[in-house]
Formats: C-alpha cells, structure tokens, sequence
C-alpha cells in the first residue's frame, strides 16, 4: 500500500503543473493586467504603472528568472498567493474564511450525512410502504425546490416570524446560535437528494441473500442494518463523501451570502464579481490540491471498507 | 404489503422513540439559539447596516460610499457640514474658524483646533494619542503624493497645490519606504503647530469641500511606520468613535473615544428643526451612544428582516419591500407607522441618463438620432416601474438640490416623451447617415436583476420608434474597461453624484479632458470647455451660478445624454432615533460622521423587541 500511495502522490505532480498551467494561462494570459482596476477610477498613469510593478505586470509573461510565469508557480508553491484587489494578503483572507465556512459546511455535511443514511435504512428497511412513499415524494419535492427558495423561506419562517433563531450570523453571539439555522437549512436542503441515494445504494444490499440469512438467523434489526447491510454499502457511500469533503472548504455561497457568514464562499463571490483573479487563482489551486489529495484517500477507504481491495 | 422482511412491533416503537428524542433535541437547539439582548442596559448601542464590505480603514485608500460613510466616525477632517442648516453649509471641525483665503484666491491659512487628539494606539508613547498639528495634514497629504502609496485619492491633488507634483516626482526615485516626507512643499507650511498654510498654484474654490472628505483627514506618522501596511486595519483618527473590533465581511464595532474632545450638539438649524424636536438637544455634549455595530449585509432580506426587527436601526427600501412600506409612493403604510417606524425623503444630489457615447460614427456625428433617442424614453414610466416612484425627470444636470438649479429649466428641456416627435428626428437620421440606423449597441454596468431591467426597458422605449437595440450587460470591471477603450456605444442607468454641494462637480461630467471617464459620453465642446475653465476658479456668485446654467443650457442643446432622472432618498428609521436628519451627501446614512448626534432610546427599542421578537 505504501508504493501506492508514493506511486498516487507523485502523479499529483503532473497534475499541480496542470492546474498551475491552466490558471497561468486563464488569470495571466487571457485575464491580463488589471491594474487600472486595482487603482481606482480616477487614478492616473503613475498610480497604476506603480501597481504594476507592485504586482507584477510589468514583468515578462515568460522568458526570464524573473517572469510572471515562474513568480505564478513560486506563489502557488509557497502558498504565499500575495494580495488582492484590496491590498489585503490573500493568505489571511483564506485564513479568516476556513473557519465561518467549514463550521457551516462540516455540521452540514455531516448532519446531512447522518440523517441521509439513516432514514435511506428506515425507508429501505418499510419498502414500499406508505412512509417509504412519503418518503421518496417528499425527496423529489425536495429536489425540485430550488435551494434559494430553502434559504429564503427558512430565514423568513423560522427567524423571522417564529424568532426561534437570529435572522443572520452574529459574531457576538456563539456559533451554535448564528449558524444553526443555516446549518439545519442546508441539511433540508440537501436532504432529498441524498436520501434517494442512499436507499438506493441500501436497496441493492436489503436485496442480497445475506441479509435474508441475518434476519433468519434472528439477528436484531438495528444489527443487520447497520453492522451488516451498511458496512456492505459503504463502497458508493465512500466515493460520495469522501470526494464532498474538498467542496466542504469552498463553504455555500448562498448560504453565506444570505446569513452574511464571512466565508470562503462569501469570498469567491466577491472575487468573481470584482474580477479578483488573484483570489479564483489561489482558490483553483487550492481547491485542485484538495480534490486529488482526497481521491486518494477515496482510493485507501475502499481498502480499508472492502479486504478484497489490493492497493498495488 | 411488499417487505423485504417483517417487522416487528419492537423495531416499530423503537423508531417512534428515535424520531421523538430527535424532535426533541431540535426544540432544544432552537431554544438555545434564539438571540441575545446585544447591549447591557446601561450602554447605548447605535445597529447599523452596511450593503457592502468596508475596504480599508486607510484614508489614502478610501474610494466607496460605505467605507467613506463608516469611517467618517473614527477619521476627521477640517471641516464639515452642519449637521441641520440647509442648503448644505460647510463648518470648522478640527479648524478652529473658516480659512483666511487670499484675494487671488490662491492662499489658504487654516488654523486648527488645539484640542484635537489621536485615539490612543500602541503606536504612541505610552499608547496615549497624541496632539494633532497641522504638521499631520501636511503628512497626510504627501502620503497621498507619494507615488508608492498608490493612493486612489491622488486626483483629487494632482496639480493643485504648489510643489507637491514636484515632491510625487521625488517619490518616483525613491525605494518604497524609503521617501523622506521631511523634504519641503512650497504649497504647505505649518507656521505653527497648529497653523497650516497652503498655497495653489491656481484658484481652487471647491478646495474647501476637498477639506471635508475623508481623504484629507490628518494621519499620525508614527501609526503609518508601526503598522505599516497593515494601517488598512487601523483607524488611527481624530472622531468621536474608536474602532474596538472588525471582523472582515461581516461586522465592525467602534465604541466611544475616552479622549475625545468637548464637542456639542449644535444650536442652530432650519425652522421646521425645532417643531421636529432637532434642536433639543442643542448645546449638549455628544455623543451620546456608547457603541455602533455595523453589520455588512449584503442581501435585501435579511437587511430588511433586520430591520423590522428591530436590530438595525435605520435602513433604506429595498425595491421588492417598497409596497409594503410606502403607500402610494408618498407616505407610509398603516402597518409601519404601527410598528413606530419612521420615513424621510430628500431629493439627492445626482443625475442619470442615457449615455450616447459622441466618438461612435454612428451617434457622434448624427444629432437627430441622439434626438430620435431622446424623445422615444418615457421617463415617467421609467421612474414610475423601475424606481418605485423614487425619482423626478432630469432636465438637465444640475439637481434640484443644488443652489443653483434653474427653475426655467424645463423651457430648455428636452426631456419629454414624444413618439411623433421622436419618429420625425429617426427619418432625418436615417437621411443623415444614408440610410437605415444599424442594430445600436445599450449597455449596463451591473450584472443584477435591475440592470437588466433598466437594459430592457430603454431597448423597448428605443425599439419603439423602429431603431434596433442590442443589450449588452457587463460586470462593473469590465464596463469600467470598455469605457476607457472606447468600445461602448449607449449606456443605459449610468450617472453622477456630486462629490459636495458645488454644481461645478456635474460640469467634470461634460468636460473634454475629462473622457472617457468621467466624461463617459466622450463629449468634446470648446465652448464648454472654456467655460468649465472659466468658472471652475470662480467663488460662489450670482455670475458663477448664470455660466453654471449656461453650460448645462449647451450640453442640453448638444445632446451628449439623454437626461432621465434625479433619484429621491427614502430612509427609514425606529422611532427610538431622536435626533436623526439625513445628508444627500451621504445618502447611505451609515453615519457618516453624524452618528455622535443621534439619541437612542433603549427603553423603546426593548420594548420592540418583546412586541416583535
């Protein structure tokens, strides 16, 4: 597994210089020199030809020591991605932004998660049955219902007219209080979608002769659901949660911008609306590292969930 | 029924009692999460909102309406407007009197106040503020100079005071860092500590109006090199207000300056002022809140749901909630005068239209298709459907809330909806051009529902008459971008709002030099432009405002937009804010350098909360 796993992380190689070239190429090349926005309206030659050279657009794109090129690649490397628009290091804005964000995204995730799982074995488990049909339109209710409409229904509703929670994040006040409603809207939310998943995945298993064998042999119900069918349907279960968790670092940008969570999501919104390529760019990049870093962790679950995967 | 296995009633209730501790669990969490009372009873707290993030707290940095407005409270300047007297009137500040200025106009000795102290920082001996001179304007200032600052402020001085082009030069060969602001500005002296002269290389009446916004605040030196770049996150100032904590993107709180200096209410106002109650406090010390939070808020729900709970204390309308708080567009719904909500209009000191960009071979040359153009725009419509009613019809530039507004203007206008008219001026175009008008080009700055719908609605009015119009919607950025490249060719919703209450600010609009920003329609008109030049130097007279209105005269007679509208402000606010007046010039009322002078009555604030919460 050891070689595996070097074998995997050195193909993460080929694929940082891709991402780097794709982003040097689409901020760099096609983006261009944005410091006639940096510096304002009404700013002069001076003034932007000093932020050029502050950032960097008055070098070379490619042939030099010194080149935009290499100074893109050092950036990335070092995680130093420099500053924004706004003057402000991109490393303290990423920095700010994990925390609101992934104590939104993680008990959203996970809520949904678990919630997910456990009614998709309730639902399989009464097959067919009314609340299994509940179930299943409620699901496809859920999915079609666009997600703003969660967002500003649940803000109205529950903040506003019942006043169970505050109306928007509150740094004053404990995250449970000022996340809470967002979180509980994301996890409705995400809800149909995952469910109809999930019963379909336990379907598959609750079909097998296995499980016919468990209940013969006077297993308890919560016994084979759990030890037995789930631990055979944790394959797809993996692939899906395992590769959700990057997405949980780019935080909800509706849900962020709706509850003004000072998020990552919150900021890339920002980004793409004032052409802050320097914010997309360390993001992309960022966020890339983060996919293939979990794939490869996806790949070592599958090893671990099922014996009779070899990693070779 | 088709299971896979039986159940048993054990598993059944088992699930019940699952759902029903679930259930339970849920009550609990709400129950622990309903809000807080935010302030102890004994401190007054000032709720603000913000629709867009604050920037910086660098003076030499601050270019927006929300990051001028919610400075204002930690940085100030000069001088400022009263904050009662209409037509706006400028007063000393951190000045102790009106400047000494010259006879030719060109001199200004200011003398300030002794009083005056920074907040305290770290930067500080003993981390106490110290006394302000006018040695820190002189700082200040050669900091916006200084070409390493990149300062987005530089405009505003940029060949007007003596030397101080020179001393940006200097800064050019200099390492960042590395300037020597010790090196002498023939145009800004300290006399004495606490006498500044500045001397201009030509006459600059508006000078005094620079003096009150926010840029020409006074900076400590010491707090530039201890924090140095980071002086963003630092609002090293003279105000009332001491920034205690910001958290990026979503909250700001200043409290109250320990050190401030004696100020008062003041004691004269307008004569509806006093039947209002505004003038009740006059002569008493401000401020009198402790604390303003300010939450950045960018969307209009939870900004409107704020306020109608009472935890922002004073909000605009956004358009989807309009209905529900005007009533016929003049005054407020029974609902809202229930919940003590209070309104106030002013007409506020802008101008929008529809830009004909005058370098287009197809607009620039041909007058009656910028006419045909004109006359096809329902202006009445437009501020009717678009803007709630939350507007007039422009007729020319000048905006009724400036002094010098022409009530015969109207005589002149051509802002009037006339299909015949506008289809007579189309046949003549076309007889111009040779032809069929090709397919014309409108774009907007902003990519939201409302550009889009102001987009729609002038390609309609347009199309009405038979002329083709394409949209063309563009992120601000990149607006910004086509401007200065000459690549537009009608711009839709664009405008201008003036810096300060002198109309000479709309003529910069029209002025040749000026394009293509912020001269957008690339208007080039040697007669306007002498008599820019001609009344840009001239101080406030009877003669200054007849060349004002003889300017606007020939951009109405020339045609480079088509006037469509002044906006009115419409602002509401709790009846637990005493004291409140709003500002056209600072028309977010976020504070604004005011907000020492609002009273809040807690007492009725909680007693909205229990009602509505």
């Amino acid at each position: 597994m050891t070689v595996y796993i070097i074998r995997r992380l050195l193909y993460t190689v080929p694929i940082v210089v891709g991402v780097l070239l794709l982003t040097f190429f689409l901020f760099s090349v096609v983006g261009g020199d944005i410091s006639q926005q940096i510096a304002g309206k009404n700013a002069d030659a001076e003034t932007i030809a000093e932020i050029r050279h502050e950032y960097g657009f008055d070098k070379p794109l490619f042939w030099s020591l010194d080149s935009q090129f290499i100074d893109h690649f050092r950036k990335a490397l070092t995680f130093n991605f420099g500053r924004a628009l706004d003057r402000e290091k991109i490393s303290d804005k990423i920095l700010r932004g994990v925390g609101p964000s992934l104590s939104l995204t993680v008990p959203m995730f996970l809520g949904t998660l678990v919630l997910s799982i456990s009614l998709a074995l309730m639902v399989a488990f009464v097959r067919g049955s009314w609340l299994d049909v509940a179930a299943v339109v409620l699901c496809v209710a859920g999915m079609s219902i666009p997600y703003l409409s969660f967002i500003i229904y649940g803000q109205y509703i529950f903040a506003y007219k019942l006043g169970m929670f505050p109306i928007m994040y509150m740094p004053e006040e404990s995250l449970l209080t000022s996340l809470a409603l967002p979180v509980l809207i994301g996890i409705a939310a995400g809800l149909g979608g995952n469910l109809r998943f999930y019963r379909t995945i336990v379907l598959d298993e609750m079909r097998s002769d296995y499980v016919r064998t468990a209940f013969a042999k006077g297993l308890s119900t919560s016994k084979v659901l759990f030890k037995h069918v789930l631990k055979n349907a944790l394959i797809p279960i993996i692939t899906s949660v395992v590769l959700s968790i990057p997405y949980l670092f780019l935080g909800s940008l509706l849900l962020e911008r709706f509850f003004g969570i000072p998020g990552l999501g919150s900021l890339m919104i920002e980004a793409i609306a004032s052409r802050d390529f320097f914010i997309i760019n360390a993001m992309t990049f960022i966020f890339s590292l983060l996919i293939v870093v979990f794939t490869l962790l996806t790949d070592i679950c599958y090893a671990w969930a099922d014996p009779r995967i070899k990693l070779e | 029924m088709n299971r896979l296995q039986p159940q048993t009633k054990t598993a059944r209730t088992c699930w019940k009692r699952r759902g029903i501790y679930s259930c339970l669990v849920l009550t609990l969490l709400a129950a622990s999460c309903r809000p807080k009372e935010s302030s102890s009873k004994a401190e007054i707290l000032f709720q603000q909102r913000s629709r867009a993030k604050i920037q910086t707290l660098d003076p030499a940095q601050i270019g927006d309406v929300p990051t001028d407005e919610v400075s204002r409270e930690f940085f100030e300047t000069l001088y400022y407007y009263h904050y009662l007297k209409r037509p706006y009137q400028l007063v000393p500040q951190l000045a102790a009197q009106m400047p000494e200025i010259s006879e030719d106009g060109c001199t200004y000795t200011i003398r300030i106040r002794p009083d005056v102290y920074f907040h305290d920082a770290p930067c500080f001996p003993g981390g106490k503020g110290r006394n302000v001179t006018a040695e820190d304007f002189i700082y200040a200032w050669k900091r916006i100079a200084d070409v390493k600052t990149a300062s987005k402020n530089w405009w505003i001085f940029d060949g007007r005071i003596v030397g101080l082009n020179e001393f940006r030069e200097y800064t050019k060969t200099c390492e960042k860092g590395r300037v020597d602001y010790s090196r002498l500005v023939e145009g800004l002296e300290a006399l004495e500590p606490h006498l500044l002269r500045i001397r201009l290389i030509r006459p600059w009446p508006q000078l005094i109006f620079w003096l009150a916004h926010v840029p020409t605040a006074p900076m400590a030196r010491e707090a530039v090199e201890y924090y140095g770049d980071e002086i963003r996150n630092h609002a090293v100032g003279t105000g009332p207000f001491v920034l205690k904590k910001w958290v990026k993107g979503s909250y700001i709180e200043a409290v109250r300056n320990p050190s401030y200096r004696p100020d008062f209410y003041p004691t004269e106002g307008m004569p509806e002022d006093a039947e209002q109650g505004l003038l009740a406090d006059a002569g008493l010390p401000v401020p009198f809140i402790d604390r303003i939070i300010w939450r950045i808020i960018e969307e209009d729900q939870p900004r409107w749901l704020m306020f109608m709970r009472g935890r922002i204390d004073i909000n605009s309308i956004p358009k989807d909630n309009f209905g529900q708080a005007v009533a016929f567009g003049k005054t407020l719904t029974e609902d809202m005068k229930k919940k003590g909500i209070r309104l106030q209009t002013y007409i506020e000191p802008n101008v929008f239209y529809v830009s004909f960009n005058m370098s287009d071979p197809v607009l620039g040359p041909n007058k009656p298709l910028r006419l045909a153009i004109n006359y096809a725009i329902d202006r009445e419509k437009f501020i009717e459907l678009l803007m709630n009613g939350r507007g007039i019809v422009a007729h020319g530039f000048i905006s009724p809330a400036m002094e010098d507004y022409d009530p015969n203007i109207v005589q002149v206008s051509r802002s009037v909806f006339d299909l015949e008219k506008a289809r007579t001026w189309l046949r003549e175009a076309e007889r111009i051009h040779g032809g069929p008008i090709p397919r014309l080009r409108l774009a907007v700055g902003g990519t939201d529902t409302t550009y889009r719908q102001i987009a729609q609605y002038f390609q309609r009015n347009i199309q009405e008459i038979g002329l083709q119009v394409q949209i063309e919607v563009f992120d601000w950025p990149t607006f910004l971008e086509k401007m200065r490249t000459n690549q537009l060719q009608l711009i839709g919703g664009t405008g201008w709002m003036a810096d300060y209450p002198d109309t000479e600010s709309f003529l910069q609009v029209f002025y040749g030099p000026n394009a293509p920003w912020p001269n957008s329609s690339n208007y080039s008109s040697p007669e306007f432009d002498r008599l820019y030049e001609q009344i840009r130097v001239l101080p406030p007279s009877p003669e200054r405002t007849r060349l004002y209105r003889q300017a606007e005269r020939l951009v109405i007679e020339d045609m480079p937009v088509a006037f469509v509208y002044h906006r009115i402000g419409y602002i509401l606010y709790h009846d637990w804010v005493g004291n409140f007046k709003p500002n056209a010039y600072k028309a977010e009322c976020m504070g604004g350098g005011f907000a020492k002078y609002y009273r809040i009555d807690p007492d009725k604030r909680r007693a909205y909360w229990k009602q509505y919460e």
